[in-house]
């Protein structure tokens, strides 16, 4: 084997400042941005702006079902002529899940936006989309049962004899009602946002 | 700045310090294989999780929708002006819920060979991407189903006495339990329904 040698000059300043300069074998993935990191900052973005969304819907559908009363301006002594939410155990539970699911996704916003500081990271994107899919069905129970509720309000059913109370108490049907659908749309939210989870997740 | 040199032997040919400087590489793709071969099994046995998931499901609403289509009752006395008569199609919502569960049946069976393509791929992406948004959406319309259907039973059951709608199940009472039976076995295929999203999302995340 051929021993070479070579000169190499080596300036007076101190070697600490040429090791700051030497590029490291193996350098160490910039996980803050990157092709995907990019892409997958938007969606957390967009995310983060559903969620917000997702807020507004849910606390004006629990707060227009909880002041949807009203009276009659007629009365006897012994038939009732007000309405209100907890007068349907129903509208009960779907004033509390309402509640329930806007309070979840306000204490959901941080790790929302911890995926957009740091967009590779799975562990909360997970997190953030197995909370979502039980917020998804927990809004969604609330939601159709309250609007099977409304539907037979409105309508009422001839075979069970149970009459449709919306004749009487126009306001509150109307309030329920757009409650309702206000819950509805939080419902369309959480289902693009676990999808919008599911394909932040995938791998590349 | 005075400076200073040195000698320095190079002492073996220079393409072995070049491989051995690639050695660095080859390393990093060596454990990017084991961990994508290790993941594969991983994510293979998640996969057949999800298959016998599907399976129980589609027990399930299969279960649900016919108990609910079953549910008939007559009362053996009559008159002429009330209705002895109680059937899934006397309620809208019961209607609601035999045709969606139905559809959730059939959307499941088609499913079946989108979950055996994951068992044989693994690592494919697009599969599971495409099963977690369908069952995004069967979930949002399986519970939507069983929650109004678990309604009507609650007002079936207790009656409400502001609004003067009285239980009927009082009189009918082989159909609401045939009914509430049905309503509870949709509520477990929706808990199935929520364990395949789960599954499906953390085969997804990336290693």
């Amino acid at each position: 084997m051929k021993n070479e040698s070579t000169i190499i000059d080596v300036p007076a300043e101190s070697s600490s400042a040429m090791k700051g300069k030497a590029p490291l074998i193996g350098v160490a993935r910039d996980h803050t941005t990157s092709g995907s990191g990019g892409y997958k900052r938007g969606l957390s973005i967009f995310d983060f702006l559903l969620r917000l969304a997702a807020i507004v819907a849910a606390s004006v559908a629990a707060a227009t079902m909880f002041t949807s009363d009203e009276t009659l301006p007629f009365f006897t002594q012994f038939l009732q002529f007000q309405a209100g939410y907890d007068d349907l155990p129903t509208f009960q539970f779907f004033v509390i899940a309402m509640s329930m699911i806007a309070g979840y996704l306000v204490l959901s916003l941080p790790f929302s936006v911890v995926t957009i500081v740091r967009p590779l990271a799975t562990a909360p994107r997970l997190l953030l989309l197995v909370l979502d899919t039980a917020a998804l069905a927990f809004s969604t129970a609330a939601a159709s049962s309250a609007a099977a509720i409304s539907y037979l309000a409105h309508n009422g059913n001839q075979n069970t004899n149970w009459l449709p109370i919306c004749q009487q108490f126009g306001d509150f049907c109307q309030k329920t009602s757009g409650s309702v659908v206000s819950s509805f749309v939080a419902v369309v939210f959480f289902a693009m946002l676990v999808v919008l989870s599911g394909v932040a997740l995938k791998r590349h | 700045m005075s400076k200073e040199s040195t000698t320095i032997d190079v002492g073996e040919s220079s393409n072995v310090t070049k491989s051995t400087s690639h050695v660095v590489v080859d390393e990093k793709k060596k454990k990017s294989f084991v961990a994508a071969a290790s993941g594969g099994g991983y994510k293979r046995g998640l996969a057949i999780f999800d298959f016998l998931l599907r399976l129980a499901a589609i027990v399930t609403t299969i279960t649900a929708s016919s108990l609910m289509y079953t549910a008939e009752e007559t009362l053996p006395f009559f008159t002429q002006f009330l209705q002895f008569q109680a059937g899934y199609d006397d309620f809208a919502t019961f209607q609601f819920f035999v045709i969606a569960v139905a559809i959730v049946a059939g959307y499941l069976v088609l499913s079946l060979p989108f979950s055996i393509v994951t068992i044989i791929r693994p690592l494919a992406v697009a599969p599971r991407l495409i099963l977690l948004i369908s069952d995004t959406v069967v979930v949002t319309l399986t519970t939507a189903a069983a929650a109004a259907a678990a309604a009507i039973v609650y007002l079936a059951h207790n009656g409400n006495a502001n609004t003067n709608w009285l239980p009927i199940c009082q009189q009918f009472g082989d159909f609401c339990q045939a009914v509430s039976s049905a309503v509870v076995t949709a509520s477990i295929a929706v808990v199935f329904f929520i364990l395949l999203i789960v599954i499906s999302a953390i085969a997804l995340k990336r290693q």
